[in-house]
């Protein structure tokens, strides 16, 4: 879009140039035709002026020539005769110069040929008249004649002469006009070439100051983004270069410079001073790298080390691709960023995996160690309460007994205390498989398990067609079954527990537990009993690590059931949530991602 | 001989372990010839003796010093002239691990060592008294864990 607007505006330009230089060459044109035009007049009048002065000339000559006659025909003194004969010599000469002068009109030359001819006359007569005059014949009537006769050519060449000077002034005239009507549109037009011509300046001068506005927007622009990138450049710790392969010519950005430890363009950029830079075990890796960028034009990440001059080691990774310019020249464009951050992130992070791991191996040995040794004691103790109550029972007294059967309990209680941790801390373990199984098999197996205290309490399970989802299964079947004991453990003495099992399937958005949900959808299970339920304001409570409710002479429980199904339902990415009403039941949500 | 009396090992590092071992099966009226060890090291020297006597059962703990259960278990099943004895482990765990571990090396059932005198011997005699042959045909990892 740009690029069109600066290719019109160069168009336009071009013809405006084209159009002012056509203009100027048409105004040259013009002017030179006025000038040589007005020259021509100037001529034409100055001919006409020679043309009247070479006729006054003649007239005065042939003024001369009859005065001087005059005189010699009173005289008969021949030297009146001279300026006679210097007349005709002189009417010669301005003759042929009027020639000369009219030579171009024909009407002229044609007049001035009837003069000739009339002054030829003249002078014929006039030497008639001498040779009468010598003869003293000047009172004879032919004398007479011919003086008269003289009267009468001299007339008609005066006749003649004005008659040319009346011709010569009609075509002065007539010049003169044509040339003020010429001279009249000459300024018109000259002014009205120069507003177009201006017209023209103002409009590309206008089109020129916009393109130059645009331009230095363009480049103010420019400099922000400069500015930008600089700024990314120091923020993202990364830095550009470009590397003009045909003239083997570096530049560096500054932050480049800054990446290696050194001020902003402080050494120059070649490849020689920045392998200085490079671990020196990195040096030949970096150069074959390099040059298969070249080669391929475009390389994936490369990671090498560098050293600073203050020894401090960074980890940098480079990323290069070929372009090239509009002539043709090669170059790689490079982008290296600092990862020294996240490498030592990434190292401690593996130191921190490796405690993990160790931690958890602890914890597994731990949890042997529960399992076996801490039960192992116990489990003897059982035995020998019980060979006591078997081979001794007749000699204890029947308070002893009663002790016996306390220990008993006791024991038992910390037997199921172990167990309990000890499935508590299985379900910690991370690398549980995820298979897609039938909810209903789960549930089936968990009922099973509880077959003998179901058909003791006479309690009736329903429950709707569960989905098949992608879970730890035998987690899922702790969790149902921890459930369905909590419902049966937790039952009004004289009521026979139903339990009932719910399923739909929800989106997110619609349910108000789902704020959080990272799923959009979500398979919700829920458990309802008619148990002896709990105080809605203990519902918090319920869910952590051997917290209890009730009694535990009456109720049997250690507080692990429900923190284990809330660990599992967390292992799922799901959600578990109890409502409850005292001595009414309790219901529990259990929320699975699909 | 072997008609008259069953005759029985148990490798137990746990002095009240043997005891009740025994104890329950001298009280148990079945026919039993019951030979202890102490540990894993004890019960295969004895084993490997050239004129040692292989029991019809063997009971194995699998948490034993010097050589555990798991370790014996390997060095019988190699053994071509002691692959035939049926072998019972004995342990205080049952973990999921234990069992399966001990299950595919070749182990023919897993008894958890119950808590009271009356369960281990109700556990014991049902163990002697199994028709090892259609045991052993039918053994799949959910009958493996002899549960009472």
């Amino acid at each position: 879009m740009d690029s069109k607007n600066v290719f019109k505006s160069v168009l336009f330009l071009r013809i405006v140039l084209l159009m002012g230089l056509f203009i100027i060459l048409v105004i040259g044109g013009f002017t030179y035709k006025h000038i040589s035009d007005l020259t021509k007049s100037t001529k034409i009048v100055i001919s006409t002026y020679e043309v009247n002065v070479e006729l006054e000339h003649i007239n005065s000559y042939l003024s001369n020539a009859e005065s001087g006659h005059r005189k010699y025909i009173l005289t008969k003194d021949t030297s009146y005769l001279e300026p006679y004969f210097d007349a005709r010599k002189n009417i010669n000469s301005s003759f042929l110069q009027l020639k000369k002068l009219t030579i171009v009109n024909a009407k002229q030359q044609e007049n001035l040929a009837v003069l000739n001819n009339l002054i030829d006359k003249l002078f014929t007569n006039f030497s008639k008249t001498d040779a009468l005059v010598k003869n003293d014949e000047i009172s004879t009537e032919s004398f007479k004649t011919q003086l008269f006769e003289e009267k009468i050519i001299l007339d008609s060449i005066r006749k003649q002469v004005s008659e040319i000077i009346d011709l010569e002034n009609k075509l002065l005239n007539e010049r003169q006009k044509e040339y003020q009507s010429d001279l009249k549109f000459t300024p018109l037009f000259f002014y009205l070439v120069l507003l177009v011509t201006l017209l023209i300046i103002i409009i590309a001068f206008s089109k020129i100051n916009t393109d130059l506005l645009k331009i230095k927007a363009k480049n103010d622009q420019l400099l922000i983004f400069k500015e930008s990138t600089n700024q990314s450049e120091i923020i993202g710790k990364h830095g550009n270069w470009v590397w003009h392969i045909d003239s083997n010519i570096f530049t560096y950005s500054d932050n480049f410079f800054r990446l290696l430890g050194e001020e902003p363009q402080s050494f120059e950029a070649n490849f020689d001073n920045f392998l200085k830079f490079v671990h020196p075990e990195d040096v030949d890796r970096l150069a074959k790298e390099l040059d298969k960028m070249i080669k391929n034009e475009e390389l994936p990440f490369v990671s090498y080390r560098i050293v600073q001059k203050n020894g401090t080691t960074k980890y940098l990774k480079a990323y290069a691709k070929a372009f090239y310019s509009a002539d043709g020249q090669k170059r790689l464009l490079g982008i290296t960023s600092d990862i020294t951050d996240e490498i030592e992130s990434f190292l401690v992070l593996e130191q921190r995996n490796l405690e993990l791991e160790h931690n958890n191996e602890e914890l597994s040995e731990f949890t042997y160690v529960a399992s076996h040794d801490l039960q192992e004691p116990l489990r003897k103790i059982q035995t020998f309460i019980s060979r006591l109550e078997e081979k001794e029972s007749k000699n204890i007294s029947s308070t002893g007994l009663q002790y016996l059967e306390r220990i008993n309990v006791a024991v038992t209680r910390m037997r199921l205390l172990i167990d309990d941790l000890l499935q508590f801390s299985r379900t910690n373990k991370p690398d549980k498989e995820f298979v897609v199984t039938d909810l209903n098999d789960l549930l089936e197996f968990a009922t099973q398990d509880l077959a003998e205290i179901i058909s003791e309490k006479k309690a009736i399970i329903t429950s709707a067609i569960l989905p098949k989802v992608s879970v730890i299964p035998f987690q899922i079947q702790q969790m149902f079954l921890n459930l369905l004991s909590n419902s049966l453990k937790y039952s009004k003495n004289d009521t026979a527990p139903i339990i009932n099992i719910e399923y739909t399937k929800i989106k997110a958005k619609e349910d108000i537990h789902l704020n959080n949900a990272v799923k959009s959808s979500y398979h919700k299970i829920t458990f309802l009993d008619n148990g002896i339920g709990f105080e809605q304001k203990y519902v918090d409570q319920i869910f952590e690590l051997f917290s209890r409710l009730h009694d535990k002479e009456e109720y049997s429980g250690t507080g692990v059931g429900l923190s284990i199904c809330k660990k599992i339902v967390d292992n799922h990415q799901g959600f578990i949530f109890a409502e409850s009403e005292l001595h009414v039941g309790a219901i529990f949500t259990i929320y699975l991602p699909e | 001989m072997q008609n008259e009396y069953i005759y029985l090992i148990l490798a137990d590092d746990d002095k009240d372990d043997r005891l009740f071992f025994t104890d329950a099966f001298s009280e148990l009226k079945i026919n039993t010839k019951v030979n202890t060890f102490n540990d894993g090291v004890e019960l295969m020297n004895y084993l490997n003796k050239e004129d040692s006597l292989m029991p019809n059962v063997l009971f194995l703990d699998l948490n034993m010093p010097k050589k555990t259960g798991i370790e014996c278990l390997i060095e019988i099943k190699a053994n071509t002239k002691m692959s035939g004895i049926a072998i019972v482990i004995y342990s205080t765990s049952a973990s999921e691990e234990d069992i399966e571990k001990t299950f595919v090396l070749g182990a023919n059932i897993y008894i958890k060592k119950p808590d009271s005198f009356k369960k281990l011997k109700k556990v014991l005699s049902e163990v002697v008294s199994i028709n090892w042959q259609y045991h052993t045909n039918s053994l799949n990892k959910d009958n493996f864990l002899l549960r009472l």
